[in-house]
């Protein structure tokens, strides 16, 4: 991971800041490399060069700082006015081209501008201000290869930038601008390529995000990164359909490696509205999801009762019993006495685990919680 | 609660000249590799280096002329700020830029030797998402709920909030929360304390804290005390210093404190000093930077730690500031 120095750092054990002198003429070195290849690029950024060799310089930058930010943005630039190809994307059938960049605007403009909309620059899906440059293009477009042969070489290039980002996001894993790279070019897929050539790389792109949970199951930039590549790929852009039961069943095999993962107790929530009205699911059905996950949280408890993940998931299921208006997934039609049932039973439950827990505050915070719940219910 | 830091073992005192020590030596590790690594930090570094002097009851500290002329040498003609000279203009030092030049009462530099106050603000609300309200970073367009509380956050300072939609935003914070009571990066995303505070402080300057949940919200982030007396950031995650400032702003915004042991959160901060050679790290025995140090010290404000300036909850800065900026 990058040094952040004196500015943010954790779990770095104090030692004294007193260096050796060889030390400090190894520091001394650092810096004469770095600046040195700092004062390069940035020197080229400043009369706009973004060749393939200042390409190449980000390349070794970034490599000794990833969170350089003004740096990944100059290699984006660099890909946008030097590598990628500068085919209309109204010349690519398959898709819908409604908001198709001008051609030919901007040549010969100031390359101070900061709002000019790049030639050729593909309408970003994600956010309106994405994908505009500070730049300008070189007013070099040419549409003499064939269609085939310039979206092979984006996904060469696409390919290639995936590729020169992973060791530096298993080194940095939390580094935001990393991830905020990788989904600038997985974007660039979805532009420039045809959507059955894209959905393969965001494909990908999702075993990456799994196996970066494999590494650290709670990094929620993974976690978030994941729902972000699901969503393209269930779009339309991307010939998508639901993943929601794919995705449900991932979050059963992240539980089962390790209950008091809570960031996949907090994604099955957010998704079991969604998998039970595409399942079609009857009350009867709901009632008996309802069932299945009360069980496996109940048994859950059993093992680890001061567990937190565990009790926020309990009370994720009880609100849906006791404020279906808010929460309507599972029992959206129970009768009143039905809740109050379901109710009383998870409070005999919650006591019963008294027995080999006296001391666990979580049990008890339960306890008065859901009481509280009950005499509403049991009071109108 | 004065009292009872006094009767504190002397090691448990907070060792203010060494702090302020420690961060006048900031810019001065021009020999040390990790300076230059970390110049994109610069300006958020100098707020926080700033901030935690003006708390510690040393405004003087730094030189406040070269503070200002640093600041003003980092805008570009969009009216956003760069981290340093030669870096690209983004929200987040954008947001720095104007919490120091407001906390050295020089926001009028703007319009006298900078690009104009105006243009600081449409630089910012340029950045608004028209479709979800929520706030990108910059031009190439990641989206996070902390750029939508650096927008909020440095318009009401610069009284231009009106640039922004900010019902539009409002409703984008809405759409984060969690069954938790809690609030993530983008809808559907899993609660975190870092988050919960902007958006808390987001809808707090919004005038909107009728949104919140704080019963349920109240009691998700007094959880996050462990048994050390430190706050985690998530459920089954590792007390850090920082949180002592997410969590504990958070919970002072909505009324609830006392939800939590203070003494003991005090205490596990002053555990995390270096009191020799100054900083304050994430956990006892780590490394000190600057990001902990101003963290740990706004904690301890709010935990009204004698001697200390109160800092504003919202703003994460001296309280004498907001109230003058703000016209509180």
């Amino acid at each position: 991971m990058a040094d952040q120095g004196s500015y943010s750092q954790h779990g770095i054990a104090r030692t004294s800041r007193v260096r050796t002198e060889e030390q400090r003429q190894r520091d001394l070195d650092h810096i004469t490399r770095y600046r040195d290849l700092e004062d390069q690029v940035r020197e080229r950024i400043k009369r706009s060069d973004y060749s393939p060799e200042t390409f190449r310089l980000t390349s070794a930058l970034l490599k000794l700082n990833p969170e350089y930010y003004t740096i990944w943005n100059a290699r984006r630039r660099c890909l946008i006015s030097s590598s990628f190809s500068k085919r209309p994307s109204g010349s690519l059938p398959s898709k819908a081209s409604s908001t198709t960049s001008p051609t030919a605007t901007t040549a010969g403009s100031s390359t101070e501008s900061s709002s000019a909309p790049l030639a050729a620059t593909p309408p970003n899906l994600a956010s309106p201000t994405a994908g505009m440059s500070g730049t300008t293009a070189e007013e070099t477009t040419q549409y003499d290869s064939s269609d085939a042969e310039s979206e092979a070489a984006d996904l060469a290039i696409i390919q290639s930038e995936l590729t020169f980002t992973i060791p530096l996001l298993l080194e940095s894993p939390k580094c935001y601008w990393i991830w905020s790279y990788r989904l600038w070019i997985l974007e660039q897929a979805i532009s420039r390529l045809p959507a059955a050539r894209a959905r393969g790389v965001w494909e990908d792109e999702l075993r990456l995000a799994s196996r970066m949970l494999d590494k650290d199951r709670r990094n929620f930039h993974a976690w978030g990164y994941r729902r972000h590549v699901v969503a393209q790929l269930e779009s339309p852009a991307l010939n998508g359909k639901s993943m929601v039961e794919a995705e449900f069943a991932y979050t059963t095999a992240m539980i089962r490696k390790d209950l008091s993962n809570f960031s996949a107790w907090h994604s099955r929530a957010r998704l079991i509205p969604r998998l039970l009205d595409e399942r079609g699911a009857d009350d009867e059905a709901r009632r008996k999801f309802l069932d299945a996950e009360l069980n496996q949280t109940r048994e859950a408890l059993n093992v680890g009762p001061e567990d937190q993940s565990l009790w926020y998931y309990h009370q994720y299921l009880i609100l849906n019993i006791v404020r279906p208006s808010q929460y309507p997934a599972m029992a959206p039609h129970f009768s009143t006495t039905d809740r109050i049932a379901y109710l009383e039973r998870e409070l005999d439950e919650i006591r019963s685990l008294l027995e080999d827990y006296d001391d666990v505050q979580l049990v008890y915070e339960a306890l008065f919680e859901y009481t509280l719940f009950l005499y509403h219910l049991q009071n109108g | 609660m004065a009292q009872k830091f006094e009767q504190l073992p002397e090691e448990l005192q907070l060792a203010t000249s060494a702090h302020v020590k420690y961060i006048q030596s900031l810019d001065t590790r021009k020999d040390e590799y990790g300076y230059w690594l970390t110049e994109h930090l610069r300006l958020n570094g100098l707020y926080w280096g700033l901030t935690a002097l003006h708390l510690l009851g040393h405004p003087d500290a730094l030189p406040r002329n070269e503070t200002i002329d640093f600041v003003l040498s980092c805008q570009h003609d969009s009216g956003g700020f760069g981290a340093a000279p030669g870096h690209d203009a983004h929200m987040l030092s954008t947001v720095s830029a104007v919490q120091i030049l407001a906390t050295v009462d020089a926001l009028d530099e703007l319009d006298t030797r900078g690009k104009g106050r105006l243009q600081v603000g449409k630089f910012i609300a340029n950045l608004q998402n028209s479709e979800t309200g929520t706030f990108a970073g910059d031009e190439w367009g990641e989206e996070d709920t902390r750029f939508l509380y650096g927008a909020f956050n440095a318009l009401s300072l610069l009284g231009l909030l009106h640039l922004i939609d900010v019902d539009k935003a409002v409703d984008h914070i809405a759409a984060c929360a969690n069954f938790d009571g809690g609030y993530g990066v983008s809808p559907g995303a899993e609660s975190h304390a870092g988050q919960i505070f902007t958006c808390v402080a987001a809808l707090t300057i919004a005038g909107r804290q009728d949104l919140i949940n704080k019963e349920r919200l109240g009691r998700w982030l007094s959880e996050r005390q462990v048994a050390g007396g430190g706050l985690n950031g998530r459920p089954e995650k590792k007390e850090d210093v920082c949180y002592s400032w997410w969590v504990l702003s958070s919970l002072e915004m909505i009324g609830k404190t006392h939800w939590i042991d203070r003494d003991r959160l005090a205490a596990f901060i002053l555990r995390c000093q270096d009191t020799e050679n100054g900083g304050i790290s994430d956990r006892p025995g780590d490394m000190v930077d600057v990001w902990h140090t101003v963290f740990g010290i706004a904690g301890l404000s709010l935990l009204k730690y004698p001697g200390l300036e109160a800092v504003d909850e919202v703003y994460c800065m001296p309280k004498a500031v907001t109230a003058r900026v703000l016209g509180h």
